[in-house]
């Protein structure tokens, strides 16, 4: 299986994800997990850093679908940060900086969340 | 005068050189067009103009300033011609939009594009010499227009190339993960996900047609609604994906509903499950390359569903297969394995028990050295149920048949237990007697089992007194008895209805008159004998046929 591995910090109420190595399908449940744990607790305030992402699947990007509707009904939001070329290049591809707030920065995207 | 004059093309063609060069340093093209055109407007002045450059033979708006988007969207649809500035839709659009001039940039004699300039800031007009300079500022930009255009053309394409690769490589990836999966739940979260992440949708359902029923696996549909309208469209018998016109114009509901596209998973060319998909995001249409890509992840991930249920299927009929060798073992274990021995009373006893566990049982309980009981019974059904039937049925029998009772008491007595015990419509024929060898009297009850034979010379008398059979209801009739003088050469022959309904290969019974027929011929041979001349006449008639029940016999000889 391949590695991957994710971890929660806490910047004043954003909540952020560092991703680590390969999310596709067998790794996505772990960033599901993430998300709705974060859900639970009521944490919609989500900045996902894909600093240390080496790769991700059409499935790993799904993840992302299927979680923004419920969080952003919640006034909450996910922004997308640190993205390698190679990463972005794939979510440009598909559209998602349409639907998706994606910053060169960590600070820079938690800065948005206390602006608004 | 002249001085000025002279300043003045001098400082014309110092702003073309310095524009020339800017212009060409840059294969961008928002760059090159955004330049082009705050060169004309700062030049002659005016207020608004626009830059709409050839794409696919039409003239397409690419840079505009000072016009508002509500003029904007009005600009026609023409074609990239020789004489397009000429267009009457053209010239129309320029006199609602105020633009006064119109110049196109040629690339050798082809037309690749227009510039529209708005009147000046001093209303004065356009002079002979104003148009002239304004087709030098454009000849001078054709060529880096077209350059940049080439590359923008070559981005486009190379993005589409992107595109493709990205989705073969999402198929090739998928394809590897939907086996790796063995639980359904995941296939289909994989499926959802793949989708939701390559065409940026939420709304989503994914069911499948378990034997003709739908059932949802995965949806942000309401799924009682979408299973109501399933239903009413009759969408199993979808073969083609429907898109957002049809859904429409033919299965409106379903559109109102925020579907916006429904692809068929199929298998083996029939159609096994739907996926349902709403809108995209930023409102775009799926296309035909995309329709394609869900289908092929679709039909992937159909396969690995399929395989996943196959492999459960296969699991449960081990388990199946290994209760029976249970129920059998529970059956055999039922039957008696040794036969008292009486001096005046031949005893044979079989059981041939058929592939699947079938409910025969018989027993022969000796009580002591003038009295033996025999019993024999079919249990409705097979399997383990029957199995525990036929133990139930053989505790009450050991247990009554010692306890002194009148037979036909106690007949009632097991009825009523077998009733009391026994799921709805599992049912016991059953016939049972006991022989005392000291009167030479044979005293039975039959309760609608298939009344045995007593042999005696050319004459067949059937034992048919007794009641109903077992398990339907409690005893409310008394079950008769009847008490048989027996002789010497009489042969008892009891038997299930394996061996009168045996059936050969055109499907014909074995039938009464066929085992009457037999047993009349061999009735002089010894108890054994009688018993596996029947047996093997019965296995003659049926030859190659499978045996279907349980053949099972008690015969018994008088010496």
């Amino acid at each position: 299986m391949a590695d991957f591995s994710t971890s929660i910090r806490e910047s004043g109420e954003v909540s952020i994800i560092d991703l680590k190595g390969f999310l596709d399908a067998h790794t996505a449940p772990t960033l599901e997990n993430n998300f709705a744990q974060l859900i639970k607790d009521s944490k919609f305030k989500i900045v996902v850093n894909f600093e240390d992402l080496a790769y991700i699947s059409s499935a790993g990007l799904g993840v992302f679908m299927a979680f923004i509707e419920n969080i952003r009904d919640n006034k909450g939001d996910i922004k997308l940060t640190n993205m390698s070329d190679k990463v972005f290049n794939i979510f440009d591809l598909l559209g998602f900086p349409l639907l998706y707030e994606i910053y060169k920065n960590e600070q820079e995207a938690i800065n948005k969340f206390s602006g608004s | 005068m002249q001085e000025a004059k002279s300043l003045k093309v001098k400082r014309n063609l110092t702003a073309l050189v310095d524009f020339s060069r800017i212009i060409n340093s840059s294969i961008d093209l928002e760059f090159i067009t955004n330049n082009v055109l705050l060169t004309c407007l700062g030049k002659f002045l005016a207020t608004r103009g626009l830059i709409a450059l050839k794409e696919n033979d039409k003239i397409t708006l690419r840079a505009s300033k000072g016009l508002p988007s509500e003029l904007l969207n009005q600009f026609p649809e023409i074609e990239a011609t020789v004489n397009c500035v000429d267009h009457p839709e053209l010239i129309s659009f320029m006199n609602t939009a105020h633009l006064k001039v119109a110049e196109k940039i040629s690339a050798s004699e082809d037309c690749i594009g227009i510039v529209c300039l708005g009147e000046k800031l001093n209303k004065s007009d356009y002079t002979e010499d104003d148009v002239e300079f304004l087709n030098t500022i454009l000849n001078i930009s054709a060529t880096a227009v077209q350059n940049s255009m080439v590359i923008d053309e070559l981005r486009k394409v190379n993005r589409q190339l992107d595109s493709r690769v990205q989705r073969l490589s999402s198929l090739f990836e998928l394809s590897k993960e939907f086996g790796s999966f063995n639980e359904s739940f995941r296939v289909v979260k994989l499926l959802v996900y793949s989708i939701l992440g390559q065409f940026l949708v939420q709304k989503y359902a994914v069911m499948l047609f378990e034997n003709d029923e739908p059932d949802i696996l995965d949806s942000k549909f309401d799924n009682a609604n979408l299973l109501t309208l399933i239903k009413k469209y009759d969408l199993q018998k979808t073969v083609d994906s429907i898109k957002k016109d049809t859904l429409k114009s033919h299965y409106a509901e379903l559109a109102d509903f925020g579907v916006e596209l429904i692809v068929p998973m199929q298998m083996q060319g029939k159609t096994r499950g739907l996926i349902f998909l709403g809108t995209r995001a930023g409102s775009r249409n799926y296309s035909l390359s995309d329709i394609e890509y869900i289908y092929s992840v679709g039909n992937l991930a159909i396969i690995s569903l399929e395989n996943n249920r196959l492999f459960l299927e296969a699991l449960e009929k081990q388990k199946m297969e290994e209760d029976l060798l249970i129920a059998r073992d529970i059956q055999r274990n039922l039957l008696p394995q040794t036969l008292p021995e009486y001096e005046k009373y031949d005893i044979a006893a079989l059981n041939v028990s058929s592939k699947q566990v079938g409910g025969d049982y018989y027993d022969v309980i000796p009580i002591n050295d003038e009295k033996f009981y025999i019993a024999i019974a079919d249990v409705a059904g097979k399997g383990v149920p029957a199995s525990l039937m036929m133990a139930n049925i053989q505790a009450f029998l050991q247990v009554i048949c010692r306890q002194d009772l009148k037979i036909a008491e106690a007949t009632a007595m097991i009825n009523d237990l077998v009733t009391a015990n026994s799921s709805e419509g599992r049912f016991i024929t059953f016939f049972w007697g006991f022989i005392n060898t000291g009167t030479n009297t044979f005293t039975y009850v039959n309760a609608g089992h298939n009344p045995p034979y007593l042999l005696r010379g050319d004459e067949i008398i059937k034992l048919t007194q007794g009641g109903m059979i077992f398990g339907v209801m409690k005893t409310f009739i008394p079950y008769i008895f009847e008490e048989v003088k027996l002789q010497k050469d009489d042969v008892l022959i009891l038997y299930t209805d394996g061996v009168s309904e045996a059936l050969n290969l055109e499907f014909e019974e074995y039938s009464e008159e066929r085992l009457e027929k037999k047993a009349k011929e061999i009735m002089h041979k010894s108890a054994d004998e009688i018993l596996n001349g029947i047996k093997e006449d019965v296995q003659i008639f049926t030859q190659g046929n499978l045996q279907s029940d349980d053949i099972t016999m008690i015969v018994i000889k008088v010496r």
